[in-house]
């Protein structure tokens, strides 16, 4: 098997500028941080994002900006709001916006990954997603007679950005029991490039013990590195809940340029690797807080 | 424990997200499936207050991940581990979860929240202003929304701030298919069912069978159909007779919100 483990540097230099990106994330959960702040450290340009329901990592990547257009279906932090940069990108054209619906994204995503032209939904039918984009969605009338679908066009991004649980040195992928996101099932088969973010690097007799677990094969993944708490601060279950309190001070700063300039200064640029960066955001006090998510709630 | 919810006598202390809650919770039967998005606070309460009452057998999939959660209380997320804890099952969503959303036989009702409603049951979460690349503001999106509308599923909406900016003659952008432009509009897409009733703080609407318009059906303890009509966008049609009063919560219900179901008032963020 080929090696795969490398340095996030190095994994993130396979982006090039103005390449689409899809990334694993909600509202809150399981977004490849580690990887997003990298995206921003080597000052990427012109980036296409592809997301679910974006939160965090949008604005971040907003705020700092490395992306110029968005494919996805919501952009939100849920309890903690808008995202105000993003909000601010969009209302000011510097971010474009391809709305499209869950099932929509779903299917453009799983034509792509399936080598086929589009894949149908019936869902957002009657919607004005339809009519702002009538390049990647046409009413198409069912040769069965029945009633008519969404042609949904594919979709092939040029890199995956994930984080995982574990995964062996070959790139081979496992996933801990817990809710199952979209973005891994479909995502990373679409795009042509899949580069993966770990808690840790185990040996391939670890993955041995549980195969039902790995989720993505070595063969399909270009690039993995070892991250521990690769995904704060949004949630990694069962790892980790969300940072609240990390999340409440960016909605503190992201109305301000200056302040958000100053943030992203102190948390993103500055710190030189993840574990500076786990100083920076309070260190063991706050990695044990979140750790403990099940007593907190 | 089993509550002793039936005849309770009517609340006299009760709020209006408590109101809502008990309105929803009647929308659901023994024989139904429920699932939440995020910040979905009050149908996620609504759920839980039917299932320790008239609909034990509710199934319940959480954030449409985690089947028959049990929860001590709702969570300062609808949309994170916390609320689908102990499930028999986690669908995948959005892989999996959407063979059964996108069946006509499973999970039939959704309860929503939009930016903006219109007087025929469309819905925009998507952006305020005529100009959609540049938008006076930008909303999150339709997420699912766009998908449950035009999947023949049936919507409620809540609205907590129901006002002539929420309330619309027509959405700036349909995020999520109504009746459109209402009579046979939506029957002629082939899309079934559709916005059923539409609660706010000040009353409950559903829509003319026939034009598909908004129309008043009860309004809350102490409103007026005035106030109701002055903070509408558009004009309610009214049903035949006098205007009932909406059902207030029991004490029993109130009490279950209070102390089981929601004890962190996570339904008043």
């Amino acid at each position: 098997m080929q090696e795969k483990l490398t340095t996030i540097e190095e994994a993130i230099a396979k982006v090039a500028n103005g390449h689409i990106v899809a990334l694993q994330t909600m509202a809150t959960v399981a977004s490849p941080m580690a990887l997003v702040r990298e995206l921003i450290r080597q000052q990427k340009r012109e980036l296409g994002l592809v997301v679910l329901v974006g939160g965090i990592p949008v604005d971040w990547l907003a705020a700092a900006g490395v992306i110029n257009r968005l494919i996805g279906a919501a952009v939100t932090m849920e309890q903690f709001g808008l995202c105000q940069q993003y909000r601010q990108a969009v209302e000011q054209g510097r971010i474009r916006v391809e709305e499209i619906s869950e099932s929509v994204l779903n299917a453009r995503l799983g034509a792509g990954a399936r080598n086929l032209p589009f894949l149908p939904t019936r869902g957002a039918i009657g919607t004005d997603l339809m009519k702002e984009n009538p390049d990647n969605m046409k009413l198409l009338e069912d040769p069965f007679g029945g009633l008519p679908v969404i042609a949904c066009r594919a979709l092939v991004p040029d890199v995956a950005l994930i984080h995982a649980h574990r995964a062996d040195r070959y790139g081979n992928i496992q996933y801990e029991p817990t809710a199952l996101w979209p973005d891994l099932g479909i995502m990373p088969k679409a795009a042509k490039q899949v580069i993966v973010s770990v808690e840790e690097i185990v040996d391939t007799e670890v993955l041995r013990r549980n195969p039902d677990r790995t989720v993505l094969p070595g063969f399909m993944v270009d690039a993995v590195v070892e991250i521990p708490y690769g995904a704060h601060p949004t949630s990694f279950y069962p790892n980790y809940g969300y940072d609240s309190a990390f999340h409440r001070q960016w909605t503190s700063v992201s109305r301000d340029n200056d302040k958000t300039a100053d943030f992203i200064e102190s948390y993103i640029n500055t710190p030189a690797n993840q574990q500076e960066y786990l100083e920076a955001i309070g260190g063991e006090s706050v990695l044990n807080h979140i750790a403990n998510w099940e007593q907190e709630e | 424990m089993k509550p002793n919810w039936e005849n309770s006598p009517a609340a006299e202390n009760y709020s209006i997200e408590e109101l809502i809650i008990t309105v929803l919770a009647d929308q659901f039967r023994n024989d139904d499936q429920a699932t939440n998005g995020m910040g979905s606070f009050i149908p996620v309460a609504a759920f839980m207050l039917a299932r320790m009452t008239h609909a034990p057998d509710l199934i319940w999939l959480a954030g449409t991940v985690g089947l028959e959660p049990r929860p001590k209380r709702i969570p300062a997320s609808t949309l994170e581990a916390p609320l689908w804890k102990d499930s028999i099952m986690y669908i995948e969503q959005y892989g999996d979860a959407w063979h059964l959303l996108f069946s006509n036989r499973w999970i039939e009702k959704f309860c929503v929240g939009a930016a903006q409603l219109d007087q025929y049951g469309n819905a925009n979460n998507s952006v305020i202003g005529s100009d959609y690349h540049a938008p006076k503001v930008r909303l999150p999106g339709t997420a699912g929304l766009a998908d449950l509308c035009s999947l023949g599923k049936k919507l409620y909406y809540w609205n907590l701030n129901h006002s002539p900016r929420s309330l619309v003659e027509k959405v700036d952008f349909i995020s999520g298919a109504g009746y459109l432009d209402g009579d046979d509009a939506r029957d002629r897409l082939g899309l079934a069912n559709g916005p059923q009733l539409v609660i706010t703080n000040l009353a409950v609407m559903d829509f003319h069978p026939d034009n598909k318009r908004m129309r008043l059906k009860s309004v809350h303890p102490g409103v007026s159909v005035e106030q109701v009509q002055t903070a509408t966008g558009f004009e309610l049609l009214l049903p035949d007779g006098e205007v009932p009063e909406t059902l207030r919560p029991s004490e029993a219900q109130v009490k279950l919100i209070r102390e089981n179901i929601d004890p962190d008032e996570m339904r008043n963020k």
